[in-house]
């Protein structure tokens, strides 16, 4: 509907049909008859319409819809987390609460996934100017600070956010009072979730994931080679094509097969060790494989890379209480200039890295582990692969003789 | 002479402007109606009109080899407040010409969102077309040939601006503003009182709207309130008269 060809800067197809289907609903819900029951909001001496409490929006998608309390929930409560309905009391606290509460339609102009393309920092400069005068100065903390973050960044055209806002402001006062209120309350709620408060969730951060504008088609098509050659190179290794050595435990009862598999076993099996060469990824998922690259790496004294990206995914993977102090430690082992295991990773990303580590995260540590992943998978992978250790390992490895039939 | 000139062109340019960006906010909900649409499309040529004027004076003040380095600077600094106008309203546009298309006003295929605003915008309207009163002809075509028409201002308008940024060549990281931070606050604007008041309503405690709720309208109403009471005050000293005398 809104979503069109216009630019939309780097939104995943399935991120804009979520939008596209809020749209949807928040239409229906417009409908005269069919549509969602209105209130009126009174205040002191003003009433504006067009208000509904959040029971209603329950009942009505639970009705519209036939689906369950806790689907109208969790649809209703993303409704106000994106911002198609903003809440009357409490603005700043975006979360559908299935009582009284009265919530109001945002104006189609302000929609989410409108802002993101609107590559300037403009708007949210006057927004912030339009409130230091309305408040006379008296902002939020977090507030002033953007405010001078953005004076700085945008100082060159500092005149013209000024002269808007005062304009806006002045064009503003010819409406009448209740529309005034439904304006700033409309703006307010647009910038909550536009630019949320420091520690309050953004929902419209697109996350780690790099947004990716390849053409569908073209996606598929190498997604299919992909496939192919995948199964190509694990035909072999596939028990069910393949059949398993030394027999197929669920017909033979033998559990011979799973105990030569285990992770650690003294020798590993032939597929296994021939798997490592597939990729590097499949080397380090496999502890054995892990275990053995380590030695190999000891014996070129670039241990330390592994012992990095090892400390980094523990990170990844580990519990956040202590997400902390394991970044110190790696810091400590790892990056500091002089450090009894010191890592190489170029001074971009340790700039980046090192800025990140003022305030640690989970994925603080990802674009230098990154980097030395593929340090290793360049450099030290492709020749383990033809060391003599490997070559050993493979030629003592186990191929289990296939048992007799019963 | 030229500055001045120029001033009072942007300034014409940042009111339509604001003026555009108000108006937009009402496409597409329940306040949306063919005179929100006239008014949209009498604006946005004005601001045409300003902006093609205001890149014609600012292109050949800057092209003038002879001016003042202050000058130059100064004229910078105006460039650079106009290309900034110039972006607003592209994307105010482009939205507009989005919703239009969406929420068309003749043959409605959708229903119009309530957003709670209810008054109409031809004083903001006549604010940007800085006249007393807005008058409104009844387009039949105004969900077709003007979107269309929208659609060709659009192109223009991003037309104008690549050939802007061609042609002339001034740096915007290299201009300073003359407004500090917090320069608004210092105005002689009297924005505050009303909508002082207004905003508190916003906020968490609903309750303050009694102290700061409408400081205008509670103003205008302690009046009614104080006429009322020498009203009934002369009444009841008149009544108490003609009692007397009969």
């Amino acid at each position: 509907m809104t979503i069109n060809t216009l630019a939309r800067g780097g939104w995943d197809r399935e991120q804009m049909a979520c939008f596209q289907k809020m749209e949807k609903v928040i239409v229906a819900m417009q409908d005269p008859d069919m549509g969602m029951k209105m209130r009126n909001q009174r205040l002191l001496i003003t009433v504006i319409p067009h208000a509904m409490t959040g029971r209603d929006m329950i009942t009505w998608l639970i009705q519209k819809y036939c689906i369950c309390e806790e689907e109208a929930l969790h649809i209703s409560g993303m409704l106000v987390r994106y911002g198609y309905v903003y809440p009357l009391k409490e603005p700043r606290s975006l979360v559908l609460r299935p009582d009284e509460s009265p919530y109001r339609f945002q104006s189609l102009n302000l929609f989410p996934l409108w802002i993101n393309s609107f590559p300037s920092y403009m708007p949210s400069a006057i927004y912030l100017a339009k409130k230091n005068i309305r408040k006379q100065g008296e902002l939020m903390e977090y507030e002033k600070e953007r405010y001078s973050v953005l004076h700085k960044r945008i100082n060159h055209t500092w005149d013209f956010v000024v002269m808007q806002a005062r304009e806006q402001l002045r064009a503003s006062k010819q409406r009448r009072k209740a529309d005034r209120i439904v304006l700033e309350c409309q703006e307010q709620a647009y910038w909550l979730i536009n630019r949320p408060q420091p520690g309050a969730h953004n929902v419209l951060d697109m996350g780690l994931e790099r947004p990716n504008n390849l053409s569908a088609r073209v996606t598929l098509v190498s997604d299919i080679i992909t496939f192919v050659k995948y199964s190509e190179q694990y035909q072999n290794h596939d028990p069910i094509m393949q059949g398993c050595l030394p027999s197929n435990p669920w017909i033979s009862d033998d559990t011979a097969h799973w105990t030569m598999n285990l992770q650690i076993v003294p020798i590993p099996s032939r597929l296994r060790v021939e798997r490592w060469s597939f990729s590097f990824m499949e080397l380090l998922n496999d502890i054995m494989g892990r275990r053995e690259f380590m030695i190999y790496l000891e014996k070129e004294f670039s241990a330390e890379n592994l012992c990095f990206w090892q400390a980094c995914e523990d990170i990844r993977h580990g519990e956040s209480s202590r997400i902390v102090e394991k970044v110190e430690e790696i810091y400590k082992n790892f990056l500091t200039p002089g450090a009894a295991r010191w890592v190489n990773v170029d001074s971009k990303t340790m700039d980046k890295t090192l800025k990140g580590i003022r305030h640690p995260h989970r994925f603080v540590m990802d674009d230098a582990q990154m980097h030395i992943y593929f340090l290793m998978k360049k450099d030290s992978y492709p020749r383990y692969l033809k060391s003599d250790l490997y070559k050993n390992l493979l030629a003592k490895a186990i191929v289990p003789q296939e048992t007799k039939k019963r | 002479m030229g500055k001045d000139e120029c001033k009072t062109m942007l300034d014409a340019l940042n009111k339509v402007t604001a003026c555009y960006r108000h108006l937009v906010i009402a496409l597409g909900s329940t306040s949306d109606s063919q005179n929100l649409r006239e008014e949209l499309k009498r604006t946005r040529k004005k601001a045409q009109e300003l902006a093609v004027a205001n890149r014609t004076k600012l292109t050949s003040l800057l092209k003038d080899k002879s001016i003042s380095k202050d000058d130059r600077a100064e004229y910078e600094r105006l460039w650079v407040l106009f290309s900034s106008s110039m972006e607003l309203l592209e994307v105010d546009m482009k939205r507009s010409l989005e919703i239009g298309q969406d929420f068309p006003i003749k043959v409605p295929t959708r229903h119009l969102i309530q957003t709670g605003m209810t008054g109409s915008t031809t004083t903001v309207a006549a604010r940007a077309m800085s006249v007393q009163n807005m008058k409104y002809e009844a387009d039949s075509n105004i969900d077709t040939a003007d979107l269309r028409d929208l659609q060709s201002e659009i192109t223009q308008m991003s037309q104008m601006m690549e050939e802007m940024e061609m042609k002339v060549q001034v740096a915007p990281w290299a201009v300073e503003a003359k407004q500090e931070a917090g320069a608004e606050l210092k105005s002689n604007m009297s924005v505050g009182n009303s909508s002082v008041g207004v905003i508190s309503i916003c906020e968490e405690e609903p309750k303050e709207e009694d102290g700061g709720g409408g400081r205008d309208a509670g103003f205008a109403s302690i009046c009614a309130v104080l006429v009322f009471f020498v009203i009934v005050t002369v009444a009841l000293v008149l009544g108490y008269l003609v009692i007397n005398m009969s």
